[in-house]
């Protein structure tokens, strides 16, 4: 042992810092590995109903022509399985782990944003019963995860259950969306020195690209459902086609939120593939720049393709051309990180423990769900089979035979750093086979019921030669996979009361997570090894062999940005994809003349035009405020802040005033769909307007109290930004509403 | 008149384009007297698209019959020659004026990318304006105008990503938010011209017929108007993006490429991490 690694064992045991015990801790805690936890054991519960669920499905579906459930039962079931697997376990599971992971993994005491931290995570237990409780109001929305319109209409569905499930994922959305800005922020801000953005371990690499595709796709679907929720509660026919609406624009607005919603359930996952495998095969993974680059590739052509989910809907030859292309492209970069994988694992000192053989598991059934998955691009298989099951047994091959598998390798690899105690090798074997024969026989099948057609969504299905027994079949391979998940709920239980010792670092890893204790303490580490390549760890015990260094500390790589900046930077990305879904929805429904209202007879370009100079002065005073601000001249700092204050709330005021005039001559959201984008664009704008003035008063106050004095402003700079966004958002608002008409 | 007779029939040798691709490879040569195989290849790539741009069929259909000939010749001119040619320059070939010297407001602006971005955003959306749309096709001095503005709008959105000069280049992360948000802008045009019921380019609604191909056209490629404009959308939507994105991926690669140029010194061990506030260099 050299000088260096002697250095780091004797390193001194973390000062005390008594972490407070007690239920009360635990829901009062801003600790990034407590929140973690809480995700993941809230995922957990969630995890479970949806198991239950899905098995209620299976019985129903194990013989033809079964009574067990009713068909509206059965509808709301399934629709209920795909809502919480998706929304509930998987999105809370893949952000838990980044949460507890990403800030010890990159050096860092916390996440950027602890406070907002804990939101993000008390948001999720408040969705989930927000969408559970429909139960008790007249039912479960019964039109499936993704509430084709107009399905999802009043006339329709007639219970409450759509509203919970809007009212449920608009709040989750926002806590992901905000867990994701906080992502974004802890991972360009808070590394360790030296910890260069190239290199990031690949799971935070692929957590960061991850957290892009949250902040921009769901603000899509947010937008969708309060479209939809306005039409369920204020009368309108966004969505209804018999009234002049879309429903395909639903299924447009719908997918190309699902679309990157897919690589957001896989990215995070192919994250712990790629720190699990070269870890169990003793070897850096090949092809570091492949696999991060492959992570940008799919991230940015996931939001290309989403009409491959919509090729039975007939959008025409050209659409479907395009997309089929482009959706088989996206193959190629995933089709890189499975090579990489598997090159990692060629000529490895395999150890193929429970964590290695999920992981191996994984990298099979992703593959064939891949390979599925192509032969949807291909538009006349697409026709031929997308109503069937194999599309079933195709994205449950990706969801659970990949991303779930992935989950387990990733709990059974970093369990002993979150508790202490390794799990069960014994238990983790059986739950490994009983998990991968039960999957297989529950999905394989499916593959063969789906091409003799039995159609998804259905309650049952007629007796048709073969399809009892092989959905028989499927069924004992769901109960089997369900008591697999139970014997990982007792490795648990009595890895935790029994298990064996992990101490820093059992496996021999590399990355920062292990150079502390486990679990860690509540400040992660008193000091971080220096990093000069991608495994700190292995350079630290192996100094006279240690990687070839990474990079450089150029200017390129060790940028220093302000963690409030790029936070509220992101924000404001999010809040652009909602607005342009808003500006898009009010193009599409206004490029046609309609009857009744319209911008050219109802709006007046002048009387706006005056108030939009208002607010192009406000954010011109804005700008000087700040300016005075920097230069400690406070009296004329708040002078011209209140001057923007005035100005913001003159505009506000025109625009209640134009309303009113509309109000008066009759035109209300419900009139037409001029009337109701216009007030939906708009009113979502002026909302906008008074969080941002009552943003603006709050610095105000502060300012007043002497908060700025000391020079500490990064408040008044976030609140700056997004008081030119909004300004900003309101020309584009202008030119498309009102100005258009006049060209 | 068949295709064959069409494709065979319908170039256009115009004396401009001819010269300027005989300039372009004189100039380059006159300055740079052994350019590399590469860049040489780039060069002629690029000139050779130029010149199939404006010289072959295409520039007969965008003439008025098809908007998506059109949306081809515009993406090709925006988006693909400049890029290509840029990739062939070196510090070398590029005229000392463009440095310092006259051009000195010209070289101002390439070093902006808020302006670079918008010009090739701009680029983009201004000439879908259905009243400039319809202008270039009905006024040969507009069209003109058009190609040579799509030409210089082209180099000047991708010097900050590829420019000769390695300094004025923008740093890799910044330079994929440039070029992923220059995919979401011609993104949503070419939604909005995909989906969009209404006609972009009115002219194209009814060509005059000057070449007789109408019916080869309409009959035998089965392009009515509406299925035209969706090309064109497409073009615009699917492929454009695709070369934004083959702009990030050599980013990402030149970034992972690198060399190191000053070691973080191994000898200063255990560093204190951080907690909430960013570090003070």
């Amino acid at each position: 042992m050299s000088k260096t690694a002697l250095a780091f064992v004797a390193i001194e045991t973390p000062s005390a810092i008594s972490a407070p015990r007690g239920l009360y801790s635990w829901v009062a805690t801003v600790d990034h590995k407590r929140i973690g936890i809480l995700y993941l054991l809230t995922a957990l519960v969630f995890f479970a109903a949806g198991g239950v669920e899905a098995l209620l499905m299976r019985i129903q579906l194990a013989r033809p022509n079964n009574t067990f459930l009713s068909p509206d039962a059965y509808d709301q079931i399934f629709t209920m399985h795909g809502t919480t697997m998706i929304f509930l376990v998987v999105m809370p599971t893949l952000i838990g782990l980044a949460n507890y992971l990403v800030p010890l993994m990159i050096g860092a005491r916390d996440m950027a944003f602890p406070r907002l931290n804990a939101l993000s995570y008390w948001l999720l237990p408040c969705g989930g019963l927000l969408l559970h409780f429909s139960l008790l109001a007249g039912g479960a929305p019964a039109v499936g995860w993704f509430s084709y319109a107009p399905l999802s209409e009043p006339a329709y569905a007639s219970t409450q259950g759509i509203d919970y499930w809007v009212l449920s994922l608009l709040i989750l959305g926002i806590g992901s969306v905000a867990a994701s800005i906080n992502l974004i922020a802890t991972i360009l801000t808070l590394r360790a020195p030296g910890l260069t953005i190239r290199r990031l371990p690949l799971f935070v690499w692929m957590v960061f690209v991850n957290s892009f595709l949250i902040i921009l796709a769901l603000p899509v679907l947010n937008s969708a459902i309060v479209m939809l929720f306005i039409d369920r509660h204020l009368g309108t026919h966004f969505f209804v086609p018999s009234h002049g609406g879309s429903a395909v624009l639903w299924q447009h607005f719908f997918w190309a939120f699902g679309h990157p919603e897919v690589y957001i359930m896989a990215l995070p996952a192919f994250g712990i593939i790629s720190e699990v495998i070269p870890v169990f095969s003793r070897r850096p993974i090949f092809g570091y720049e492949f696999v991060a680059a492959s992570t940008v590739a799919i991230g940015l052509l996931s939001f290309g393709i989403w009409a491959h989910h919509m090729f039975a809907v007939g959008l025409g030859r050209p659409v479907d051309l395009f997309f089929a292309a482009s959706s088989m492209l996206i193959a190629v970069p995933t089709g890189v990180k499975i090579f990489n994988w598997s090159a990692t694992l060629w000529g490895g000192a395999i150890r193929l423990n429970t964590a290695m053989r999920f992981a191996v598991a994984f990298l099979i059934q992703f593959t064939i769900g891949g390979l599925s998955g192509v032969t949807f691009a291909v538009v006349p298989i697409d026709w031929q089979v997308t109503g069937t099951y194999y599309l079933v047994a195709h994205f449950h091959y990706v969801l659970f035979g990949g991303t779930f598998f992935a989950v387990f390798a990733g709990l059974y690899y970093w369990f002993p750093k979150m508790t202490g105690r390794m799990l069960s090798e014994r238990l983790g074997k059986l739950n490994f086979w009983m998990a991968l024969i039960g999957f297989n026989t529950a999905f394989f099948v499916q593959h063969f019921l789906g091409l003799m057609g039995m159609p998804r969504r259905v309650y049952t299905y007629p007796d048709l030669p073969g399809w009892g027994l092989l959905n028989f079949i499927s069924t004992i391979g769901a109960f089997l996979l369900g008591a697999s998940v139970l014997v990982l709920l007792w490795n648990i239980v009595v890895s935790l009361r029994r298990g064996q010792p992990a101490g820093e670092n059992p496996w021999q890893a590399w990355t920062l997570e292990w150079a502390t204790t486990s679990p860690p303490p509540a400040h992660n580490f008193d000091r971080v090894p220096p990093i000069r390549s991608r495994r700190p760890l292995w350079d630290l015990a192996h100094p006279e062999n240690p990687d070839p260094l990474v990079g450089g500390s150029t200017s390129r790589d060790e940028f220093v940005l302000d963690k409030n900046r790029v936070g509220m930077a992101s924000f404001l990305a999010s809040e652009s994809a909602f607005f342009l879904m808003l500006v898009l929805a009010y193009l599409f429904y206004n490029s046609q003349p309609l009857s009744g209202p319209s911008s050219a007879n109802t709006l007046s370009p002048l009387k706006t035009g005056i108030y939009t100079l208002c607010l192009i002065a406000s954010s011109l005073t804005f700008w000087l405020a700040e300016k005075k601000l920097a230069a400690k001249n406070f009296f004329a700092f708040r002078r011209l802040l209140a001057l923007t204050i005035l100005l913001g709330t003159v505009f506000v005021l025109g625009q209640g005033l134009e309303y009113l005039h509309l109000f008066r001559a009759g035109v209300m959201v419900n009139s037409n769909l001029f009337a109701t984008t216009f007030f939906t664009l708009t009113g979502f704008h002026g909302l906008h307007m008074c969080i941002g003035l009552v943003a603006l008063l709050i610095v105000l106050g502060l300012s007043l109290a002497g908060d700025f004095n000391q020079g500490r402003i990064e408040a008044v700079k976030s609140v700056g930004l997004y008081w030119h966004f909004v300004d900003a958002v309101w020309l584009v608002v202008f030119s498309v509403v009102y100005l258009r008409p006049l060209l | 008149m068949t295709t064959k007779q069409f494709i065979i029939s319908a170039w256009n040798w115009n004396p401009w384009v001819i010269a300027i691709c005989a300039a372009t490879i004189i100039f380059y040569f006159a300055r740079q007297r052994s350019p590399s195989r590469l860049k040489t290849g780039w060069l002629l790539a690029g000139t050779a698209i130029f010149f199939f741009t404006l010289a072959s069929p295409i520039d007969a259909l965008a003439d008025g019959y098809l908007f998506s000939a059109h949306m081809l010749q515009h993406l090709l001119l925006l988006l693909v020659v400049p890029p290509l040619i840029l990739l062939s320059l070196t510090p070398r070939t590029v005229p000392d004026c463009l440095q310092n010297g006259r051009w000195q407001p010209a070289s101002k602006i390439l070093r902006q990318p808020m302006a670079t971005w918008l010009l090739g955003v701009g680029g983009m959306w201004i000439w879908h304006a259905p009243a400039l749309c319809n202008a270039a096709v009905t006024n040969a001095w507009i069209h003109r105008l058009q190609y040579v503005s799509l030409l210089f709008m082209g180099f000047a959105f991708w010097w900050p990503i590829i420019g000769p000069w390695a300094k004025q280049r923008l740093s890799p992360l910044a330079g994929i938010i440039y070029l992923f948000s220059a995919c979401i802008g011609c993104t949503i045009l070419g939604i909005i011209i995909t989906f969009s019921p209404v006609e972009v380019c009115t002219i194209y609604l009814h060509p005059m017929d000057m070449l007789g191909i109408l019916p080869l056209i309409q009959e035998q490629w089965g392009l009515t108007p509406a299925k035209d404009q969706q090309l064109g959308g497409l073009l615009m939507w699917v492929p454009a993006c695709l070369i934004y994105f083959c702009g990030i991926l050599r980013l990402f690669f030149r970034w992972h490429g690198e060399q190191t140029d000053k070691a973080i010194d191994p000898a200063s061990p255990f560093q204190i991490p951080l907690s909430g506030v960013p570090y003070e260099h």
